[in-house]
């Protein structure tokens, strides 16, 4: 069931996910698509996501977003830096001007970094951990992961556990998706584009996310016709063969990137997988670990398995 | 293809033996009409056996050449020179439409004289050869009132094999479900009457299909795509020769590596994990006769809404429950027959069960 519609209000507006930022051009959504867009969302009872280019958007728009309840998604880099204070997300493009930034509690940062950036910079997570409560790291290249850097992977997350287990010793209880997301689950919590997430991007049509629409793929609908998702059940958790098998409950199961590497949408790769075992083997420890401090969430247990690609256990 | 493509490919393939790691193997030669380029078929294949010999590979007496040829250059000398040197692990099918006037509607030389005559004089040499060698006929809607007649001809040819199907694509019309069901029926009883099934098979007709299907015990693909290498001339890589550009309409091909640098395993991830129940609508899943109703990935991907393998076409539908009905009325009345012949167990004891064969 659809519950949230992303509204990206430019072409550049900021990606907050795996794909590219589409180019620094002045298409902005169009005032009367985006009255129309609100319009929808009420009517269909779903929330609104709006994602913020840099530039300052035209003042006539403010009142026109403010018309309906909704998220703020902005990046770092945002001129108008009201916005940035008043975002629920912000999006910071690699990790230059983290160490800088002013974090606000109660409010998600997201990093979005390829691996060697990720691996380069390890010691930044440190100084901000205590600083923030929700941090998403996004990496944007996972497609690219290879057995050494799955090793470098673990060590990572491996050397995170005792810091993390820190804040949760002094109280603070730090929302880190790589580690302690999937602590706090007990069922698969993915992106879910094309199923309970939709996008409408500047050109007025419907897309399974913004991804979607920055690499040109066909529309899913528009304003005037509403909706039309074709083969809409391969989105679902329930139309992916190798995902339904599987308890790495963080995992973004991005069916953007799973049609880039495997051609289709409910298809992970390899390196998807393996990347999201990883980060679901170290919670295990991470909740192990937080428990020598006293009893924490007694009902989640992460069993311990010997596999790090559900699709080895499909193939037997 | 370039020998040094099919060269560069049989060093892939024998190279990585984690990733074929079945106990035989079956080397499939496609054209157009492969025999034309039986020189160089026979280089590759030479080729093939000295290196599974020089790796030791486990492949080495246990594989086979396997062709699908319209039979004109059969009797060449070129061609038995090469059935000669390879006859022990060589299975070669002979495609016939059927009856001459059948056959010479399609296919035809250059200057418009049918085929037939000159397929049918090296029908005998072939079945000297491989006697156990079916025929593949292929029905389409322009084939349908032919059905009958041309199974008959065939067996009446010596061809104790024919297997047969309907096209996969969105060719039926309303009808037509009726004139194939009136065709098997037909040929049942011609089947049937004539004691041709002693020693005949016509893969219409199997034992088992027409059943409902469990959604957990009998969940698994059809379709072999993914589970086979396809190789174009240039050294691409396919699930299966129908995701080739030259066999799609509309479709982008899908390509899964090439001989250099090897397979992208994870485009082969989506075809090893499909199941039959994930790809099909709900009225396939309910289905009251759905065992044996085929599909065939390469069409479904063609014929899907979006570019996906994961949903099942279903335009044969009709023709599969009129082929049901046929069936159901050839064993009833096959095995009354027996019954009051007081044969049915000598039957059932000299006559393997048909199954139907997966793609
Ligand atoms: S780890 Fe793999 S199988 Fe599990 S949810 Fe993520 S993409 Fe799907
Ligand atoms: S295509 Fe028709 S006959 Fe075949 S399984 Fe589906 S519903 Fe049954």
């Amino acid at each position: 069931m659809l519950k949230y519609l992303i509204i990206p209000l430019a072409n550049d507006a900021v990606s907050f996910c795996h794909y590219e930022r589409g180019n620094a051009s002045d298409r902005l959504i169009d005032i009367d698509m985006l009255k129309k867009a609100i319009f929808w969302a009420m009517t269909e009872n779903v929330n609104v996501q709006f994602v913020y280019p840099d530039k300052e958007m035209p003042s006539e728009y403010k009142p026109v977003i403010d018309t309906i309840d909704h998220a703020k998604i902005v990046s770092s880099h945002c001129e108008d830096k009201v916005l940035t204070d008043e975002a629920d997300i912000v999006v910071f493009d690699g990790w230059n001007d983290l160490d800088a930034f002013k974090c606000q509690s109660g409010k998600s940062y997201v990093v979005r970094t390829d691996k060697s950036g990720l691996f380069d910079n390890a010691d930044v997570f440190k100084s901000l951990f205590p600083k923030l409560d929700r941090l998403v790291v996004v990496i944007t290249d996972i497609d690219k992961f290879q057995e050494s850097d799955f090793q470098k992977y673990e060590a990572l997350l491996n050397a995170m556990i005792p810091i993390i287990k820190e804040e949760y010793g002094k109280g603070h209880s730090l929302h880190f998706n790589l580690l302690t997301d999937r602590m706090f689950l007990d069922k698969m919590n993915n992106c879910n584009a094309g199923d309970e997430t939709i996008t409408l991007a500047p050109d007025g049509k419907f897309y399974i996310c913004p991804a979607f629409y920055l690499d040109g793929s066909k529309a899913v609908g528009d304003m005037e016709t509403g909706l039309d998702i074709k083969n809409r059940q391969l989105y679902r958790l329930d139309h992916a063969p190798i995902c339904r098998k599987c308890d790495a409950w963080q995992c973004r199961r991005c069916v953007w990137l799973n049609r880039k590497t495997t051609l289709e949408v409910n298809t992970p790769s390899h390196e998807q997988c393996v990347v999201a075992h990883i980060e679901r083997n170290a919670s295990r420890r991470l909740l192990e670990e937080i428990r020598t401090l006293g009893e924490f969430l007694p009902e989640n247990e992460i069993k311990e398995i010997d596999y790090l690609d559900p699709f080895e256990i499909i193939k037997q | 293809m370039s020998f040094d493509i099919a060269k560069q490919s049989i060093d892939y393939i024998l190279s990585n033996p984690e990733l074929f790691n079945e106990p035989s193997v079956e080397f499939d030669f496609i054209g157009g009409e492969p025999l034309m380029e039986v020189k160089l078929i026979d280089r590759i294949c030479d080729y093939l056996k000295s290196q599974m010999y020089k790796r030791n590979h486990k492949w080495f007496n246990s594989y086979r050449f396997c062709f699908a040829t319209n039979g004109l250059l059969y009797s060449s000398k070129d061609v038995q020179e090469f059935i000669n040197k390879n006859h022990t692990h060589l299975s070669i099918e002979i495609t016939i439409d059927g009856t001459k006037a059948k056959h010479d509607l399609n296919r035809i030389y250059k200057d418009g004289r049918g085929s037939y005559e000159d397929v049918v004089k090296n029908i005998p040499l072939w079945l000297e050869q491989f006697p156990d060698c079916g025929t593949k006929v292929t029905i389409s809607h322009a084939d349908l009132p032919y059905v009958c007649e041309s199974v008959m001809h065939l067996f009446s040819l010596g061809i104790k094999v024919v297997n047969i199907n309907v096209v996969f694509e969105d060719v039926w019309v309303d009808g037509d479900d009726k004139i194939f069901e009136t065709q098997l029926l037909n040929l049942a009883d011609k089947i049937i009457d004539n004691n041709l099934y002693e020693n005949c098979v016509c893969s219409f007709f199997v034992e088992n299909i027409g059943k409902p299907m469990d959604q957990i015990l009998d969940n698994g693909n059809w379709c072999g795509s993914g589970k086979m290498l396809s190789i174009d001339a240039a050294g691409n890589f396919y699930p299966c020769t129908r995701f080739a550009q030259y066999s799609l309409r509309e479709k982008k091909c899908v390509i899964i590596g090439n001989c250099v640098d090897g397979i992208d395993s994870n485009k082969l991830r989506p075809f090893l994990t499909l199941d039959r129940t994930t790809q099909s609508p709900q009225k396939c899943i309910d289905c009251e006769v759905a065992s044996g109703c085929a599909w065939c990935q390469g069409e479904n991907y063609d014929a899907a809404d979006t570019d996906t393998i994961y949903q099942r076409s279903t335009a044969i539908c009709k023709m599969h429950k009129a082929r049901v009905r046929a069936n159901n009325y050839y064993w009833n009345k096959l095995f009354r027959k027996l019954e009051l012949e007081g044969r049915r167990e000598e039957y059932n004891a000299t006559h393997k069960k048909q199954t139907e064969k997966p793609c």
